[in-house]
């Protein structure tokens, strides 16, 4: 039997840099950034002042009734009474991301599709809820205490309003997850027990999802919207945190192009790898990376020389993104190749577990669109960068084959390699 | 006590986003306590939450309509409204009532029994 070729066909987002396909683009050609200074708590003695925000929507209600949207989305209360802030953007992005890959609800019902999900959960309104439960001394316990909170909450919301019969689960490992989610996605196509799987991530954006990181001193402190997230630059000082949602449709081409489906890119393969060092940090030689990397061009059938563009997961923290600098010396500097490298971060922020989708889906913008996003923000590069290649602007290229990198907590590595299509 | 200014504003916040014949209906049930206007919240309140809205409203299907078989309620459904109608009515309904509760005339009748015990303090 012939092995599969496993496409995008359908991408939904809900981002800082723009609630659809068409202004992603835009925001991508442009360098146009995402991120704004933003107080949680007006007055406070937090050093962190911005933020990738989204645009449009309005959910500081605890309730999900109190939620604003943009214009042309319409959900029933029973799609939205489980859900976290994260999971209506989700629904918007999935809403996109359906229409987008011409599903129809019977696709979706089938047996053939399952549903892939990357999320933190909802802090803030675990606290809430927890709040209550504390506050009336364990009299009043809310119903949707733990179905609209903990790390799972989007496929048990998601799977139930779509009624998914394929297959459901949720990866938790933190900024790789949904990278994650879409290389498994990827093998049980690829193995043939699902024609196609929805992937999402998403995450909250509020105080409590973002704030607990400068715990570690993990965000950035510089005030300037336009500054703050730059990452491989020399005065970067740590990320800018966003939220939102990304879906990306992956499925079987042959059902695809069934369909007159657009196709935006081939998945060729993943890989992945684990530090085996430190919780949070990244090992400095970048070592598990450049393993990822190599497993996932190797299982692709690609080599360092016959890659264009990386889209690097360097978030603008010191450490992280000299690792990572590290990696792709290692992988292609020093095999002679020269792949354009960019973090997109600099435009979004990151994502957290929301990121990997999301600049998948990026890739799969840019070899569809046929542009490399310039590496924004970056003034002065980082020593650890000497020898790679860093275009300042974005390129009106046509990438052929792209790598994006993903690293988590816990030494994570996840990659994966995109392709243009080509029938 | 519903009618306390910091009351009501919970309350407001509380019912954001129900019908406004819903809130309408509280507000008259807490100036003048009929059970009529309890039954409406009461009902209105399990129809906000039912995934599968039924072809004609609540209170025109017969008392005997089946919360779970007929109308598709859920435990999550179930305990959303029951959560909802503790918050406005301040009454608790115990574990061992609520499975009694079967259809929408013993919903009604058990909510009319239990505001009525408590009294001033539940409207």
């Amino acid at each position: 039997m012939a092995v599969p070729r496993i496409i995008v066909s359908g991408l939904g987002f809900i981002t800082s840099i723009g609630n659809d396909r068409t202004a992603v683009t835009d925001s991508l050609r442009h360098l146009r950034s995402g991120i704004e200074r933003h107080d949680f708590f007006p007055g406070h003695k937090l050093p962190v002042k911005v933020l990738g925000t989204l645009k449009g929507f309005d959910t500081a209600a605890l309730q999900w009734a109190g939620w604003k949207w943009p214009a042309g989305y319409q959900f029933q209360p029973e799609a939205l009474r489980g859900m976290a802030p994260h999971g209506l953007y989700a629904l918007c992005a999935v809403e996109q991301a359906v229409a987008d890959a011409r599903l129809q609800p019977a696709d979706l019902t089938s047996s053939e599709t399952g549903l892939f999900c990357a999320s933190a959960g909802s802090p803030r309104l675990t606290r809430h809820y927890l709040n209550q439960i504390h506050d009336s001394n364990g009299e009043r316990i809310p119903p949707m205490g733990v179905v609209s909170t903990i790390a799972g909450t989007l496929n048990f919301n998601l799977a139930a309003h779509l009624g998914v019969r394929g297959a459901v689960a949720g990866f938790v490992s933190a900024c790789a997850s949904s990278t994650l989610a879409l290389g498994y996605a990827h093998d049980e196509i690829r193995l043939g027990r699902l024609s196609r799987v929805l992937v999402v991530g998403g995450e909250d954006l509020n105080a409590d999802a973002i704030y607990p990181f400068q715990g570690m001193r993990a965000l950035s402190r510089n005030p300037d919207p336009a500054k703050a997230s730059r990452p491989f630059d020399r005065q970067r000082d740590g990320f800018v945190g966003t939220g939102g949602a990304v879906a990306l449709v992956l499925e079987e081409a042959g059902s695809a192009l069934a369909r007159g489906a657009p196709i935006y890119a081939e998945m060729l393969g993943w890989g992945q790898s684990a530090d085996g060092q430190s919780i949070s940090g990244s090992d400095p030689t970048g070592r598990g990376l450049a393993l990822a990397m190599q497993r996932a061009m190797q299982a692709s059938g690609v080599g360092p020389a016959d890659i264009d563009y990386v889209n690097a997961h360097a978030t603008s923290t010191p450490a992280g993104d000299a690792s990572e600098a590290h990696a792709l010396r290692a992988v292609f500097s020093d095999t002679g190749a020269q792949p354009c490298v960019s973090s997109t971060k600099a435009l979004t922020g990151h994502g957290l577990s929301l990121s990997g989708v999301m600049e998948t889906g990026f890739c799969a913008l840019s070899l569809a669109e046929g542009l490399i996003p310039g590496a924004a923000n970056l003034e002065n590069p980082d020593p650890a960068c000497a020898g790679l290649n860093l275009p300042r602007e974005t390129l009106a290229a046509s990438p052929r084959t792209i790598l994006k990198n993903s690293s988590g907590f816990g030494g994570s590595n996840v990659c994966v390699v995109l392709r243009r299509w080509n029938n | 006590m519903i009618n306390s200014v910091e009351a009501q504003k919970c309350i407001r916040e509380t019912l954001v986003g129900f019908p406004p014949r819903v809130i309408s209906a509280y507000h008259t049930f807490a100036e003048g306590g009929d059970a009529a206007n309890l039954d409406i919240v009461v009902l209105g309140v399990l129809h906000f939450y039912l995934a599968k809205k039924p072809a004609e409203p609540l209170d025109a299907l017969p008392g005997t309509t089946r919360l779970v078989e007929d109308l598709g309620c859920d435990s999550l459904t179930m305990m959303d409204t029951i959560f909802m109608v503790e918050t406005l009515f301040k009454v608790r309904i115990d574990d061992a009532e609520l499975i009694q509760l079967t259809t929408l005339d013993e919903l009604r009748l058990h909510l009319r029994r239990l505001v009525k015990e408590s009294g001033p303090a539940a409207a």
